[in-house]
């Protein structure tokens, strides 16, 4: 018996711990994927002239995506929900889907691909250049030469060489992701994935279907969204 | 036994860590992003973050479970004067310490990012190693004569 009185005020720290990371647990599995909703604070104005856009002018709703490609959860998205955002909503002329450059500090080889996609972008094939970066993401990612795999993608998508290597030598698009990163700053994003729907920031990236349900009410509140000035 | 209860506690904080950071790892916790502080994603989302075809995270629950247990087990009266439950604890926290240096080498040199999560389940587990050396050493001098089985 003395020795299960000894034992209980260890049972009791045991259980607190217990309680204490279950609590926590659970309050983790509450922010789930599943949950999202849109900000109620602010809106802040979408890009304007910023970012490469995919679709029509005059659609009624703008899925604007502040992204890092060396970001593995805008790797995800890329590679999940957007194809079926550009097959079902941008090609129907729902959506007006816009890519915002805004490569983090914190990874080192980001640059070289956000610098090859603005100089596919010169030549009209950003989104192409887009998809490979992402889908191949670990390749440059790991790779010592990561401005050399980028140049690989370019030559696959039949790019003019001669004309993308001069672009990166002289780091013409540069300009273009440090613009669009400094818009991401103004309107105070802080990771990436971030992404906006008609100026409203989302909580989390959307899976499709989340997307969908948003996108619908919209399109039915507002039959077209004209593309704020930039702040 | 005071060193089997710290086992205890440390162990199972541990588990609780490892299955969060499983949990996030099958993508059903928390926000998906990237941030300045958000190494863990990197090194969660990392092709090192699976080992054997599961979550590595996975394989610090069962450890930290293993250690539980012989910890717990280890502190009822009929194992309590024995020396195997202090030796497996020693055996057990040895591998994970070895597991994590691994971990903690990937994440230096290959993956470029320290996950402050992995960093504490490594702090628990060598906590672990060196409550239960100096418990095994204490049981060794306690024993002296004894054979204490």
């Amino acid at each position: 018996m003395s020795g299960s009185r000894s034992l209980t005020p260890f049972y009791i720290v045991l259980a607190t711990v217990a309680v204490a990371g279950g609590v926590f647990i659970a309050l983790q599995l509450g922010k789930g994927p599943q949950r999202l909703a849109l900000s109620t604070v602010g809106m802040p104005p979408v890009a304007g002239e910023r970012g490469v856009v995919m679709g029509s002018d005059s659609a009624p709703v703008e899925v604007l995506e502040f992204s890092d490609f060396e970001c593995p959860y805008c790797a995800r998205f890329a590679v999940l929900t957007l194809p079926d955002v550009k097959n079902r909503m941008v090609a129907s002329g729902q959506v007006r889907l816009r890519f915002v450059h805004f490569p983090l500090d914190i990874h080192a080889q980001g640059p070289h691909a956000h610098l090859a996609a603005a100089c596919a972008n010169e030549q009209g094939r950003f989104w192409a250049m887009h998809d490979l970066l992402f889908e191949n993401q670990d390749e440059w990612v790991r790779s010592r030469r990561p401005d050399r795999v980028a140049e690989g993608y370019a030559e696959r998508l039949g790019l003019d060489m001669g004309r993308f290597r001069s672009c990166v030598r002289e780091q013409r698009g540069w300009s273009q992701v440090l613009a669009d990163r400094a818009l991401g700053e103004s309107l105070r994003v802080g990771g990436t994935p971030t992404v906006f729907v008609n100026g409203r920031q989302l909580s989390d990236p959307p899976s499709f279907d989340q997307l969908r349900r948003i996108v619908d009410s919209l399109a039915q509140l507002a039959p077209a969204a004209p593309a704020p000035a930039r702040r | 036994m005071r060193h089997r209860m710290a086992v205890a506690v440390l162990a199972l904080a541990g588990l609780l860590l490892s299955l969060y950071l499983t949990l996030h790892r099958l993508g059903l916790t928390g926000p998906l992003t990237c941030g300045a502080d958000n190494s863990c994603d990197k090194v969660q989302s990392s092709v090192y973050a699976d080992f054997l075809g599961l979550p590595v995270a996975a394989f610090g629950v069962g450890g930290y479970l293993a250690l539980l247990v012989v910890a717990l087990v280890g502190l009822q009266p009929r194992y309590v004067q024995r020396r195997a439950p202090t030796l497996l604890l020693v055996g057990l926290s040895a591998l994970g310490v070895g597991f994590t240096a691994y971990l903690k080498y990937l994440e230096i040199f290959k993956i470029g990012a320290i996950c402050r999560w992995c960093l504490v389940s490594a702090i628990l587990i060598t906590a672990i190693l060196i409550v239960s050396g100096a418990g095994m050493r204490g049981q060794s001098a306690e024993g002296g004569g004894q054979s204490g089985g």
